[in-house]
C-alpha cells in the first residue's frame, strides 16, 4: 500500500513508525534548548531583577549611584530590545552576525542556547521585578529592624517568595519556550518543528505530519504545566502544622515532641 | 542610672510638613516609656526615625555615647541592639515560627544554629508560642503573631525595644494576651519605648509618659503626674477626649 492510498489515521501511524526516531530526537531536543534556557533565563531575569530593584544606599557617594544609573539603563535597554523584538529575526541577527562580524561560528546547541535564554531573560526581568515588589515592604522593614543587610535580606526573605509567586509565569515561560523553540528552525537546529518540515517534504502530507507534531507538542507542554502545579504546591508546604512541646508530661495529650536535631517534630 | 539613648533637636520633614519640630529627650536603661498622643502627631515617625528606618532631617541621635546619624556606629549593628516591634508583625512569610526567631541570629549575629535555636526557643516559651514552632505565619491569630515578633527582637538580645504601636492592629480580645507578654518583660528589666493608645498600659506599666501633640513633645513625666496633673492645655483636651470616647 502506497501512501496515497491510506487514510488519515495509516498515514499518521506510518509517520509515527519510520519517523519515530527523528520525532523523538526532534522533541528531546525541543525540551532539553526549553529547559536549560528556561533556567539560564530565569537566572538572568534575578540577576537583572535584583539590581532593577536596587536603591542606592543613602550615603552612598555621586559616583557609585553614577554607577548604578548606568547599569540600571544598560539593562532596561537590554529587556526592552530583546522584548520589543521577534525572536526569529534575533536569531538570524546573532547566528549570521557573529560569523560575519567576529568570524565566530556558533555551534547549533551554542546559538540556540544563547538567543533563547536571553531572550527568557528579558522577559523573567520584568517578571522578577514584579515578584519582589509583589512582596510586602513591611517584612523589608522588618528584616532591616533586626540588623539584616540589603543581601541578606534579599536572599533569605524576599526572594524566596518572590520566586513562589512568579512559579505560574516561570510555567508559562517554560511552555512558550518549548513552543517557540521552532523558530530556530531558521538557524538550522533540528528540534520538533524542524523534524515536522523534513517529514511533510519528504511524504507531502502536511496535515498528517502537522497533526502528530501538535499531539507530541501538546503532550510535552501538558506535562510541564502539571508537573509545575505539583511542585508549587510542593513550595506552599503543608496546610497544617503539628504543635510541639518539650514538656514529656504533655506527649499523652496528643502533643508532638520538639526534634532537637531536624528542627522538626516526631 | 546610665543613659542608654539620647535624642537631641530632632527635625523630621516631609517635603514641606513638618513632622517632627525639634524633640528632644533620652532614655535610661531599664526606663519604660510610653508615647501617646492623637494619629498624626508624629509619635511613629519618631520611632521610626530612631531606627533609621526613616532619615532624620537633622538633629541627633546618640546611643551608647556614639552619634547613630552622624554613621559612627554601623547601621546594621545599631539596629540589631535596638530592636523594634511593629503594628503589622513583618514576621517572615516563608519562614516558620522559629525559624522566623533564627534567622537574624545565624545571618547577622553570626551564632552557631544550636545556640540561635536554644536563644529562641528560650523566648518563644516567654511569650508562649513555643508550642507553634512549625507554623507559618498565615496560619497564626494576630495576638500569635505580634508575641512572636517579640520573640523575634528579643532573640537578638537588643539594648531597648521599640514599640510602634504593637497592639493597634489586634482584634479586642487578642491585645490583652500581647499587652501581657508587654508587662512581663518591662517586669523583666527591658528598656522599651513603647508608642500606644493603651492609656491603661502607659499609665500602670510604663515609668514615664511622653506626651506628643503636632510633632513636639508636649509633656514628659511620671505617669501619675500626666495622667492626673496634666500641665498643659493640650494634654487635657486629649486625655479628656480619649477617656470619654473609651467609656
Amino acid at each position: 500500500m502506497t501512501i496515497s492510498q491510506m487514510n488519515f489515521f495509516q498515514r499518521m501511524w506510518y509517520i509515527l513508525c519510520r519517523y519515530s526516531g527523528s520525532l523523538l530526537n526532534g522533541a528531546a531536543t525541543t525540551m532539553a534548548i526549553a529547559i536549560i534556557c528556561t533556567l539560564f533565563g530565569c537566572v538572568i531575569g534575578f540577576a537583572v531583577g535584583l539590581v532593577q530593584t536596587t536603591e542606592p544606599k543613602k550615603g552612598s557617594g555621586k559616583l557609585s549611584r553614577a554607577i548604578l544609573k548606568v547599569v540600571k539603563w544598560i539593562l532596561e535597554a537590554y529587556v526592552e530590545i530583546f522584548r520589543g523584538t521577534p525572536m526569529m529575526l534575533q536569531a538570524a541577527f546573532i547566528y549570521y552576525g557573529m560569523a560575519q562580524l567576529f568570524n565566530i561560528n556558533l555551534s547549533m546547541w551554542s546559538a540556540a542556547i544563547l538567543i533563547v535564554s536571553i531572550n527568557t531573560g528579558a522577559y523573567m526581568a520584568e517578571t522578577v521585578r514584579g515578584g519582589i515588589l509583589s512582596v510586602d515592604s513591611g517584612q523589608t522593614e522588618g528584616a532591616k529592624a533586626i540588623g539584616m543587610n540589603h543581601v541578606q535580606t534579599m536572599v533569605r526573605i524576599i526572594l524566596p517568595q518572590a520566586l513562589r509567586n512568579i512559579m505560574p509565569q516561570i510555567g508559562n515561560n517554560l511552555i512558550i519556550n518549548i513552543k517557540d523553540t521552532c523558530v530556530l528552525s531558521i538557524i538550522g537546529t533540528v528540534e520538533l518543528f524542524f523534524t515536522f518540515k523534513s517529514i511533510s517534504g519528504a511524504l507531502y502530507t502536511y496535515f498528517e505530519a502537522a497533526t502528530v507534531t501538535m499531539i507530541i507538542y501538546f503532550i510535552l507542554t501538558f506535562t510541564c504545566s502539571r508537573l509545575l502545579r505539583w511542585l508549587e504546591g510542593k513550595m506552599d508546604g503543608p496546610a497544617n502544622f503539628d504543635l510541639t512541646t518539650r514538656d514529656s508530661l504533655a506527649f499523652t495529650s496528643g502533643l508532638t515532641k520538639y526534634n532537637k536535631e531536624t528542627g522538626g517534630t516526631y | 542610672m546610665e543613659e542608654l539613648l539620647k535624642v537631641e533637636h530632632l527635625v523630621k520633614t516631609f517635603g514641606k510638613n513638618e513632622v517632627l519640630k525639634d524633640i528632644d529627650f533620652s532614655v535610661q536603661r531599664g526606663d519604660v516609656i510610653s508615647i501617646i498622643g492623637a494619629s498624626g502627631s508624629g509619635k511613629s515617625t519618631l520611632l521610626r526615625c530612631i531606627n533609621m528606618l526613616e532619615d532624620a532631617t537633622s538633629g541627633n541621635i546618640i546611643f551608647g555615647g556614639k552619634d547613630v546619624l552622624k554613621g559612627e556606629i554601623n547601621e546594621d549593628k545599631y539596629r540589631t541592639q535596638v530592636g523594634m516591634v511593629f503594628q503589622s508583625f513583618n514576621l517572615f512569610a516563608n519562614l516558620n515560627v522559629l525559624d522566623n526567631c533564627m534567622v537574624g541570629q545565624t545571618a547577622v549575629l553570626k551564632r552557631k544554629k544550636e545556640e540561635a535555636e536554644k536563644i529562641a526557643l528560650e523566648y518563644l516559651s516567654k511569650v508562649g508560642m513555643d508550642q507553634y514552632l512549625k507554623a507559618k505565619p498565615r496560619q497564626l491569630s494576630g495576638g500569635q503573631k505580634q508575641r512572636v515578633a517579640i520573640a523575634r527582637a528579643l532573640a537578638m538580645s537588643p539594648e531597648i525595644l521599640l514599640f510602634d504601636e504593637p497592639t493597634s492592629a489586634l482584634d479586642p480580645e487578642m491585645v490583652g494576651e500581647v499587652l501581657d507578654v508587654m508587662r512581663t518583660l518591662a517586669e523583666s528589666g527591658m528598656t522599651m519605648l513603647v508608642v500606644t493608645h493603651e492609656m491603661a498600659f502607659a499609665r500602670d506599666v510604663s515609668n514615664r509618659v511622653i506626651f506628643m501633640a503636632d510633632g513636639r513633645i508636649e509633656e514628659d513625666g511620671k505617669p501619675e503626674e500626666v495622667f492626673n496633673h496634666p500641665k498643659k492645655e493640650r494634654t487635657k483636651e486629649f486625655l479628656a477626649r480619649y477617656l470619654s470616647e473609651k467609656k
